[in-house]
């Protein structure tokens, strides 16, 4: 009988034993809490500098392109940017690229809307303040000092209010979307006659101040497909929309060749992206403080510090046991 | 009718709408205008394609009583329930935790916990990946593998505290050798669809006829 | 105590799924059908309600956008697909989709994916005051590039001053390139299951922030 070396032994280990050690290492940095600092690059702060730019004049388009698979990467980016705009004031239309992502949108309104979420904003629907909008009390400053003269007063906890058709209206899904992206360069209303709620963008101020794309200041891709080159293909090369993308690790490395060329304003590229967005809103005091993309960070500092011993202990094992000269390798799959 | 028609209907469309994107003229928008508008509402209705499709084969599954039949009944259950929940109750497609229904439970406690745990599964898988089959076997893949590294412990806030040559070398990598990798795939890609357009547009390309009516 | 159920719903669904990586078993394939049936449904839930119902049927029924007719038929016409006889019609919506985003797409691809990037690449290789760093990478942006596409033209063999040696340096570049790429893929699917590992130990039992 052969005796069986230790590094064949290393080779075939359970599958199942390795699914532990990321499970356990993906648990327990939460509990210890290193809290090591988030160091911000050049493509996160190009879009949070253009963001910080904007105000109540302007309008952004964020596109919630991803779906429930690729939330972990892809929500907080898409959160950070609206709670940037809502912050300054800035008008955000969200829009979907396929019905799963119409539920991620709903879903990232459901938690910026939530009281129990911390540094949340007040929602105001769109019939709330119909009389206000009546009689003509659009602008963003006079409708607050209407509404809080109302008696109105802002929740403890709340840092302010989002007007729906104001501050931001949810447009939702559309088919096509990459020829929606381009209908929208002449006209946002023929694309969407109603937002998600049944409500009519023709009467919304916000679109009746942005009637099409080019009266829009920039948009946000979120996405975990292709589906942000549309942006850039559909709307930037056709009328020079500043885009800005949010995706994914796994294609953040496809897309440096548009932020180099400049047809991307900048670049949150997967968790890492996401986290350092968070530091530059809490940093400069437009939230509270962070929230989940930079705890998660600690974890993966683990995790890749785990995943690079296995690539260490896996070419070890299979150099120093000779299996480089071996045709095929013995043992259970 | 059945081939020559759809091949100049491509042909006409496809010619047409290059040659728009170049005239200014009222007439060309009023085109562009009508085709933006159009277009979606057209290929709403392939959803139905789908829907059917997916009918088709999960019916014959139950009724040939073929391996695991029982789980269609899991898709088309919900197939058919969650259009007609939100017809009952359209408010909770804007959604909102104020107006609970099962349509809003259905996708948001049940299809987004499912469809996120499916792909952090890939997780485990790299990670089991990483140990079982990336091997420096020669110079290239040594490259690959030290890039790789270095990338990885520049991208994480660990990295930062190891060197600052870290995140700076995995940066580099990134702007520069990754970028000019990239440029020529993107390069050759965007050749390859601009030629494949038109193969479609002058009828070279015609398999998306299919075999629908021969 | 919609909000609890639906949390202790998700829950238990994510743990059916993380069940396969013990093995396979009845819940998990449970779960998986459930995911296909519950996202096809919302897709054309969704569909009707946001596109269909205000852009084609309340206008056509509000007696005022007569020509809307042409796109509703067009779009009907992809249903014939499953009439054996007549399933050659569902060519004609297909054929007007495909020509016309073709004919949309190329003038747009051209600029997006081959000027703007030929544009790019002419970047100085040297400049006054342009840190060595940023110079060194220009050059291996510049030379990069053109080796990688050297690599990729396979209509030549790759022998020779120009073929030869450019493949070989553009194949060290891809490595390098698809290196970085394999360090983010990592990052990404540890993201996911991070993301995860949240929702079960913060919102399910509230171990966690």
């Amino acid at each position: 009988m052969s005796a069986v070396s230790i590094w064949e032994k290393m080779l075939n280990i359970d599958r199942r034993w390795i699914f532990l050690s990321i499970g356990v290492v993906s648990i327990v940095p939460f509990f210890i809490n290193f809290g090591m600092p988030v160091v911000t690059t050049d493509e996160v702060e190009g879009i949070f500098d253009y963001m910080d730019e904007l105000g109540p004049e302007n309008a952004i388009f964020v596109s919630f392109d991803f779906a429930p698979g690729t939330q972990a990467e892809n929500m907080p980016m898409a959160i950070g940017v609206i709670r940037h705009a809502l912050h300054n004031n800035v008008p955000v239309f969200m829009t979907a690229n396929y019905p799963l992502h119409h539920g991620m949108m709903l879903a990232a309104m459901e938690y910026i809307l939530n009281p129990n979420t911390i540094g949340y904003y007040q929602d105001v629907p769109f019939d709330e303040w119909s009389d206000l909008r009546e009689s003509g009390i659009v602008a963003r400053d006079d409708l607050e000092e209407a509404w809080e003269g109302q008696g109105n007063q802002l929740p403890e906890g709340a840092l302010g209010w989002a007007f729906e058709g104001r501050d931001y209206a949810m447009l939702g899904y559309a088919p096509v979307f990459n020829l929606v992206i381009l209908g929208m360069t002449s006209s946002i209303q023929t694309q969407y006659p109603v937002d998600t709620h049944g409500n009519p963008t023709s009467e919304m101020p916000m679109l009746q101040e942005h009637k099409n794309l080019r009266e829009v200041d920039m948009a946000l891709s979120c996405s975990g497909s292709a589906a942000c080159v549309w942006w850039v293909t559909y709307a930037r090369e056709k009328i020079g929309l500043p885009i800005a993308f949010g995706v994914t690790a796994v294609m953040a490395t496809d897309y440096f060749p548009y932020i180099q060329t400049g047809q991307v304003i900048g670049q949150m590229g997967g968790l890492r992206g996401a986290a350092e967005y968070e530091v530059l809103l809490a940093e400069n005091g437009i939230t509270p403080s962070t929230d989940k993309a930079f705890t998660g960070m600690d974890v993966q500092s683990a995790a890749h510090i785990l995943i690079i011993l296995f690539i260490i202990m896996g070419n070890i094992a299979y150099f120093a046991g000779g299996f480089h000269k071996q045709k095929t390798l013995k043992g259970r799959g | 009718m059945k081939r020559t028609v759809p091949l100049m209907i491509v042909m006409v469309g496809g010619i047409l709408m290059i040659i728009q994107y170049f005239i200014p003229h009222q007439i060309s928008q009023t085109i562009f205008e009508y085709y933006t508008d159009w277009a979606p509402i057209i290929v709403a209705f392939a959803l139905v394609l789908g829907v059917g499709s997916l009918t088709r084969i999960h019916s014959h599954k139950i009724k040939r009583r073929a391996q695991n039949w029982p789980y269609s009944w899991a898709v088309l259950i919900p197939l058919y329930t969650m259009p007609f929940l939100a017809h009952i109750w359209p408010q909770s497609l804007g959604g909102g935790m104020d107006q609970p229904s099962i349509y809003h439970f259905l996708f948001m406690h049940i299809q987004v916990p499912i469809q996120a745990t499916m792909f952090s599964m890939l997780a485990f898988y790299i990670a089991s990946a990483a140990f079982r089959a990336f091997r420096a076997k020669s110079a290239l893949a040594t490259v690959l593998l030290i890039a790789a590294v270095i990338v990885m412990l520049g991208q994480v806030p660990i990295g930062d505290l190891l060197g600052k040559w870290l995140p700076s070398t995995g940066l580099w990598i990134l702007r520069y050798p990754n970028l000019a990798a990239k440029r020529a795939i993107m390069l050759g890609v965007g050749f390859g669809m601009l030629a494949t357009n038109l193969k479609i547009i002058f009828g070279v390309e015609r398999n998306w006829l299919g075999g629908a009516g021969k | 105590m919609y909000e609890t159920l639906g949390i202790w719903a998700g829950a238990f669904f994510t743990l059916a799924i993380y069940s396969f990586l013990y093995k396979e078993n009845p819940i998990y394939r449970l779960a998986e059908h459930l995911v296909v049936g519950i996202s096809a449904g919302y897709g054309m839930a969704v569909t009707y309600e946001i596109t269909l119902k205000p852009r084609l049927i309340e206008p056509l029924l509000s007696g005022d956008h007569w020509v809307l007719i042409i796109p509703g038929i067009l779009g009907i016409l992809y249903i014939t697909r499953f009439i054996p006889g007549i399933a050659w019609l569902s060519r004609y919506p297909i054929a007007f989709y495909m020509g016309t985003s073709m004919g949309v797409a190329f003038p747009l691809t051209m600029k997006a994916s081959v000027l703007r990037q030929l544009e790019g690449a002419m970047v100085p290789l040297f400049q006054e005051g342009m840190p060595w760093y940023t110079s060194l990478g220009n050059v291996v942006m510049i030379l990069g590039t053109l080796a990688a596409l050297i690599y990729f033209f396979f209509s030549k063999p790759h022998k020779g001053l120009f073929f030869g040696t450019g493949s070989k340096i553009g194949i060290w570049i891809i490595m390098l390139g698809f290196g970085a790429t394999f360090g983010f893929t990592v990052m990404g699917r540890i993201s996911l299951l991070i993301g995860r590992v949240q929702y079960l130990l913060g919102d399910w039992l509230h171990l966690i922030e």
